[in-house]
């Protein structure tokens, strides 16, 4: 850390006549070192002034931050983010070959039961699909120099990451609608109950081994894992969202480069998270339990499934005569 | 080998802006209008204290923008200059957050109001491509280094306040400039 | 250290291996057809210029010397050009003035060769339509025109306005142009620039010139500058003043209403009020003779009439001085005493000191100054006066000005005479191509023009009240902006009203544009200075041969050729090259034009460079101290570089220059003099010879008249002559004796031709014999007119001028803020070359006004904001506003180069098509005001009043 601080110093120290140089001085140029001083200060300090130059930050000579972002950046979260995808894809297909998947017990019904609107569907895929690329492009921008760069031509880095920035940039808009859109038309649904704690207290059954074996706790619309992963996506989506639009919009929101900075951390935080949980939810989904994908494509779920999994919603929805079965 | 590093002498500086025009002269080919590699500041404007300085790119020898660039497309020459590709920038902006002097730019241009691709002072260096090639003058201007030249601003800077050249030869320049300022012996280059 | 280029080989870049990507490839591809596209919009029937980047790299470099075309400190540079266009720019390490520095401009020069905005080929307005001409037809239509007002309202209603662009060859060319017409309606931008500075100067000891040079500077031990901005008006003189600050530790002294980027580096700055210079040099005098810190023995010896000023002096005691200009006390105080303290000291004032209507008093009051404190004639003392454009010395002294004839010989019949001697033509012939009757009892050919400031009353102004036949009809605007001018309504509608406007210049010029008309606006394309070859003189009056870059752009002519064409047309031309060969493409051989001059050029020693001489220093300008300006070697061993004038004699007697004017520590052979015998040898029975001075090795040893061959026949140094000589000397002077003999002789013997006499203090000749502060006609401080009153309203030359009926009103209840104008850095004179320089342009893109914060407050204007500024007149300018401590309360300031907008609309229109700058703008000139100095008809851009209000 103190490296970045010294070889910035050194920079600096070169660009102004302002430095230490000055105590070497002559006796006489006591006024002149103090003004030196000055001087000097102020434009550690960040000091603005005037210039003919119109663009962005000319006014400001030095702009001084903490350089341990840019540590932070390629040492620690490069990384994680690696290792939020990979990672725990390889966690996941390990758990999996340990503990095998979650099956319907007794098969499928070959009874449909309502469990999405279409329009639900349609909003999930918004999010979903641009999220993916959202996390393989992000991944290549913030650690493909470190991970892929040095396997590759320098052209195809070239044209990959330059992909990545376009893919990037444009997904970031639909990405968002679907979250705005999840966030706030599920929510209700996502509220947290006590029987979520018991939920949580087995794993929600999911674990075939140990004291965990064969349990099947209570779960309303949402399990206590779905509605942690709603909760989470939707606080970091957010953070994700907003310092994306910094970075994507620089003209519109004039943020200062240090801000700047942070929203780069916190985006890169974020989508550590995010990505870590989208794992788990795809897994889930499509690997894990069995008949969970149906949920996202027809928007119904068997019937076998919506009592093993979600049996509150089930016995609620059969009670209040909401049930539909797909004709 | 060298390192090369610019200094400005603020008691010199007079914000003449010679340099900056010197930059746009020698470096027509690549700049555009609006971009600016190299500006001069003037703090405390019209205030007892006044001090103007020409900054630019300053070369740091672990460059921020080179740390933070997500297509890492910064590299460095023996000679300690930072200079990057632009076939491989992607505009992103990253390098202008990162950078204390506010060194890179952009020109406008695309979807959103996007950047293209970043531009800044390559310490009259060129780029990546074959020196003096068309390719080369057209993305990043001239190569005065290739010829044995030192940067075009501080070669015509009207009072000799922008020093550029090997680091230890311009500090101890400016050393001596400020030991003996106001004396019999000072000297002046 | 020098920045030197590196002789070691050079370093290698390390590379990336990399093939050509396909994204490579696409933009190479777009580059490519984008280079087509903007090759196509040129547009028909224009030759597309060869650009810079369609040169291969490798392609043959030709290395041509030439000097920057922007102000006169007279830059060296290095124009590399390859397949006959200007490639590259290299810096002159070697060149004594810059050491290869350069400012903005200097920097950006390199844009002259691509020319973008220039204008392309000859047009003409018809219709409000520009349509294009071919050279043969401009040129005849014009001098048609020439000749038709000629025969119905004499010579004396067509004007010329000249250019202090030109060579000094193209200076000598127009002036002699305007002679052979017949008027002496001839001028250029130096009379709003130093004529007052030149009269007042001139008046005082002799020549009106900067009378050390800037490398001198070097050694002074104080400076003081008084409406000097060199920081951004004259940036690489800065290099000089810096090293005084740096090696000899001297105080810098700025005094200035603005806070400049000068007075950033000053250790004082005093922030005068403006136009209230005289009570402040009346201050520091005070102190001075209170203290006994004048150079008595100086004054008994060199200087006349200083009791005169003591006695004036004591009318201004410290708080007088304070309430008169705004400084403390203590400020007028230390600047006295750092300058009695510090000797020697120089003084250093341009347009803030001489654009005054009073002017002339006020350039006396500096040189007094420096008299009292005996710190003229000395290394490191003198009054450095730094002119603003690149040969505006040159034009001055070529007599491009509406009162005298090349060589400051004044309109006088013998005058004329000499000059006709010189021209090779009779005089009689000379005389009869001008107005032989006589106006308001004046007579034409001996009677000074109309001034470049007041060209416009010289259109509007009822013909009875002007001293000329008729009023001007038809008027050539050859390198001159208008947008200079002050009341820029009355410049509008004097365009208007005009028959027949022709502008001459690269640019199409506001002359071109800001008029209403639909017919009868010739624009013809000059070339640029860097088109042609010529001597250009700096400030310093060193001369540099400045060689010639490219060939003149699209269908440009050189100023010469165009001169000539005409006179050709105009049926004069024989007269007017009779000394002077053509080659074979009847082009005239520039050398003659160099030697006719030194043939003439008598008075300030303009005699001794040949263009030989000055060719020969150009191309050695490396052997030449950037210290001492001395060759201690080489081709020109001995000589300070440019010759500056005096350079006496003819060229073979080698005359080295005078860098140093009035310099009695060295022999006149090797540049030593004294000061002027100008002014008769007794003034109501006072002796004006020096008493007890002269210079180094004259065999007088005291105060002796100027030399004429009757003095020679006295001093029995008549034979010293040789028989050829003695025909010319015969009943001549040295100023009229063409074959240099009797300044030869005088020089024998150690005298100065002109003769050895004191500065005077007094000049009888002026409506003010000593300065008198005299409050601007639009003052914010109407309790001071009373007792500082301005003159009454008198006739000047041929046209009017008010000064009390414009005072008596009072301006400042609706126009309180004071107003002042000045340069940028970026910008030069009317800024319409600059204006087109996207180099420059950039750095500047808005016109805008200086405001301290606290009357900005008092405004609700904030930083930005677009205001209306109007003028004491009521000419109201959209422009932005600067709120800055750099300009003081109750003050405001504005820069002078732009235009292209009036009352907030722009002019873009009227431009023919792609010649439009890149940056228009409000002129400030619109906004300020009456005001003409009465000895040379400067105009008031300093001291005006305004009110500004959010747009």
């Amino acid at each position: 850390m103190n490296k970045w601080f010294k070889h910035i110093g050194i920079a600096i120290a070169l660009l102004f006549s302002v430095t230490a140089f000055a105590h070497d001085g002559a006796d006489h140029a006591d006024d002149a070192k103090a003004n030196n001083g000055q001087i000097w200060s102020q434009l550690k300090a960040g000091a603005e002034g005037r210039t003919t130059s119109l663009s962005e930050f000319h006014a400001q000579p030095i702009n001084t931050y903490d350089l341990r972002v840019l540590e932070l950046r390629s040492d620690l979260l490069a990384p994680a983010l690696m290792a939020a995808l990979f990672g725990m894809i390889i966690i996941f297909i390990l758990f999996i070959k340990v503990n095998g998947i979650s099956k319907l017990h007794g098969g499928f019904s070959g009874k449909l039961v309502y469990r999405w609107s279409k329009f639900d569907v349609s909003i999930h895929w918004l999010g979903a699909i641009p999220c993916l690329l959202l996390i393989l492009t992000g991944l290549t921008l913030l650690a493909g120099r470190f991970f892929f760069q040095p396997y590759i031509g320098e052209g195809i880095w070239s044209n990959l990451v330059y992909a990545a920035k376009q893919v990037h940039d444009y997904m970031a808009i639909p990405f968002m609608l679907g979250w705005a859109l999840m966030t706030t038309l599920w929510a209700k649904n996502q509220l947290p109950k006590m029987y979520d704690v018991k939920w949580m207290m087995v794993v929600g059954g999911y674990i075939n081994f140990g004291p965990f074996k064969g349990k099947h706790p209570d779960a309303g619309f949402a399990n206590a894992g779905e509605k942690l992963w709603f909760w989470a996506f939707a606080l970091f989506g957010l953070v994700i969202s907003a310092s994306g639009m910094l970075l994507l919009f620089p003209n519109l929101f004039e943020p200062s480069r240090t801000l700047s900075l942070i929203a780069l951390v916190l985006h890169s935080i974020s989508a550590i998270i995010i990505t870590a949980f989208s794992i788990v939810h795809i897994f889930m989904a499509t690997v894990m339990s069995e008949g969970g994908m149906e949920c996202m494509v027809s928007g119904y779920c068997d019937e076998t499934w919506a009592s093993q999994h979600h049996n509150l919603w089930f016995d609620e929805i059969k009670e209040n005569g909401t049930l539909k079965y797909k004709e | 080998m060298a390192t090369m590093k610019f200094l400005c002498d603020t008691k010199r500086c007079i914000e003449c802006n010679g340099c900056v025009t010197a930059c746009k002269n020698e470096n027509d080919s690549a700049l555009e209008w609006g971009i600016q590699r190299r500006r001069v500041v003037t703090i405390n404007d019209g205030v007892k204290g006044e001090a103007s300085i020409s900054v630019a790119c300053m070369h740091c020898s672990d460059a921020p923008c080179m740390a933070v660039c997500p297509a890492n497309c910064f590299y460095k020459t023996e000679d300690g200059i930072v200079l990057h590709d632009k076939d491989t920038c992607i505009g992103c902006g990253y390098c202008l957050y990162a950078c204390p002097f506010g060194a890179p730019q952009f020109p406008q241009g695309g979807a959103f109001g996007a950047r293209g691709k970043m531009d800044k002072c390559t310490f009259c260096a060129g780029g990546p491509e074959e020196n003096h090639s068309d390719a080369e003058r057209q993305k990043y201007g001239s190569n005065r280094i290739a010829e044995g030249k030192l940067p075009m601003c501080a070669e015509l800077c009207a009072t000799k306040s922008l020093l550029a050249g090997d680091a230890e030869m311009v500090s101890a320049i400016f050393r001596e400039r400020v030991a003996y300022r106001g004396s019999k012996n000072a000297i002046w280059g | 250290m020098q920045l030197t280029r590196k002789s070691n080989a050079a370093p290698t870049v390390e590379k990336k291996t990399l093939g050509i990507s396909r994204r490579q490839f696409m933009k190479q591809a777009g580059i490519t057809s984008g280079g087509i596209a903007a090759a196509s919009l040129l547009g028909t029937g224009m030759m597309r210029r060869a650009e810079a980047k369609d040169v291969p790299h490798d392609a043959p470099t030709e290395i041509k010397r030439t000097v920057c075309s922007a102000c006169a400190v007279g830059c060296g540079l290095y124009a590399e050009v390859q397949n006959g266009v200007w490639t590259g720019q290299e810096p002159a390490f070697d060149h004594p003035f810059n050491n290869g520095g350069h400012c903005a401009k200097g920097a950006a020069l390199r844009e002259h060769g691509h020319g973008e905005k220039r204008l392309k080929y000859p047009m003409k307005l018809v219709d409000g339509k520009w349509k294009k001409l071919s050279w043969e037809q401009a040129l005849n239509e014009v001098g048609d025109q020439m000749l038709d007002i000629r025969k119905e309202s004499g010579p004396d209603s067509l004007y010329f306005m000249g250019s202090a662009k030109f060579s000094n060859e193209g200076c000598y060319m127009y002036r002699k142009f305007a002679a052979m017409w017949g008027t002496n309606n001839v001028d250029h931008s130096a009379r709003i620039c130093h004529s007052t500075t030149v009269a007042g100067v001139a008046n005082t000891w002799g020549y009106g010139a900067q009378t050390n040079s800037f490398n001198d500077i070097q050694n002074a031990n104080a400076i003081f500058f008084i409406g000097a901005n060199p920081a951004e008006a004259h940036p690489v003189a800065m290099q000089h003043i810096l090293i005084a600050k740096e090696k000899n530790n001297a105080k810098l002294i700025v005094v200035d209403p603005r806070f400049s980027r000068t007075a950033a580096h000053a250790d004082l700055h005093c922030d005068l009020r403006p136009g209230t210079d005289i009570p402040f040099i009346y201050g520091m005098l005070w102190h001075i003779f209170e203290n006994g810190w004048e150079d008595k023995t100086f004054i008994q010896e060199r200087v006349f009439e200083m009791e005169s000023i003591r006695a004036e002096a004591k009318k201004f005691p410290p708080k007088e001085v304070a309430n008169i200009t705004g400084c403390r006390e203590e400020d007028v105080y230390q600047a006295a005493k750092l300058m009695a303290d510090n000797r020697p000291g120089t003084v250093v004032w341009c347009m803030g000191g001489t654009q005054h209507h009073v002017g002339n008093a006020n350039t006396r009051a500096y040189c007094i100054l420096q008299l009292a404190l005996g710190n003229m004639g000395v290394k490191g003392g003198g009054t450095n006066i730094f002119r603003g454009h690149d040969n505006v010395q040159g034009a001055t002294d070529l007599g491009l000005l509406f009162d005298t004839l090349p060589g400051y010989y004044g309109l006088k019949t013998g005058s004329w005479k000499h000059w006709s001697h010189v021209w090779d033509l009779d005089f009689d012939w000379v005389k009869s191509r001008f107005d032989q009757n006589s106006y308001l009892g004046r007579i034409p050919m001996n009677t000074p023009g109309i001034p470049c400031s007041r060209w416009h009353d010289g259109v509007l102004e009822t013909p009875e009240k002007l001293a000329q036949k008729d009023r001007i009809r038809m008027a050539f605007f050859w390198g001159q902006s208008v947008n200079t001018e002050t009341r820029q309504r009355d410049v509008r509608d004097a365009l208007d009203k005009m028959d027949t406007v022709v502008v001459v210049d690269p640019f199409p010029t506001m002359a071109g544009v800001m008029h209403r008309r639909k017919n009868g606006v010739y624009l013809l394309p000059a070339a640029t200075q860097f088109e042609t070859e010529g001597s250009v003189s700096n400030s310093g009056r060193s001369q540099q041969w400045r060689e010639k870059v490219i060939e003149p752009l699209f269908e440009s002519k050189t100023d010469l050729e165009i001169m000539y064409r005409l006179s050709q047309k105009l049926g004069f031309a024989d007269e007017y090259t009779k000394r002077i060969a053509k080659d074979e493409k009847d082009v005239l051989v520039i050398e003659d034009i160099t030697r006719e001059i030194n043939r003439g050029m008598w008075t300030i020693g303009m005699s001794g460079q040949s263009p030989e001489r000055l060719k020969l220093h150009t191309q050695n300008w490396g052997t030449f101290s950037n210290t001492t300006l001395e060759a201690l070697g080489g081709p020109a061993k001995g000589d300070t570089y440019g010759l500056p004038w005096p350079c006496w004699g003819t060229p073979e007697q080698k005359h080295p220059g005078t860098q140093i004017l009035y310099n009695t520590s060295r022999h006149v052979l090797e540049g030593g003099g004294n000061f002027r015998a100008r002014f008769g040898v007794e003034y109501k029975g006072k002796n004006l010879l020096a008493e007890g001075s002269f210079s180094k090795g004259a065999e007088i040893q005291d105060g002796y008249p100027e030399f004429t061959a009757d003095m020679l026949k006295q001093l029995g140094w008549w034979d010293d002559l040789t028989a050829e000589e003695k025909v010319e000397a015969e009943g001549r002077n040295w100023k009229t004796d063409v074959s240099g003999g009797i300044q030869r002789v005088a020089m024998k013997h150690g005298c100065i031709p002109y003769g050895n006499a004191k500065a005077r203090c007094i000049v009888w000749t002026f409506p003010d014999e000593i300065p008198i502060h005299r409050e601007p006609l639009y003052t914010p401080r109407r309790d001071l007119v009373s007792k500082y009153p301005t003159y009454d309203d008198m006739q000047v030359h041929r046209l009017p001028t008010l000064y009390k009926s414009i005072q008596e009103k009072d301006s400042a209840a609706k126009y309180p803020l004071g107003l002042t104008s000045g340069r940028l850095v970026e910008y030069e004179g009317g800024g319409e070359e600059s204006r087109c320089n996207p180099w420059l342009a950039e750095l500047q893109q808005e016109m805008f006004v200086e405001i301290n914060p606290a009357d900005a407050a008092d405004r609700a204007i904030r930083d930005g904001d677009t205001v209306w500024l109007e003028g004491a007149e009521g000419g109201r300018i959209k422009i932005k506003a600067m709120v800055t401590p750099r300009v003081k309360v109750g003050v405001t300031w504005m820069p002078y180069h732009f235009a292209g907008h009036m009352h907030g609309e722009s002019l873009a229109a009227n431009y023919p098509e792609g010649t439009v700058p890149y940056v228009l703008g409000e002129s400030c000139n619109t906004a300020l005001t009456y005001g003409y100095d009465p000895v040379t008809q400067m105009q008031e851009t300093k001291a005006s009043l305004c009110q500004i209000v959010k747009a």
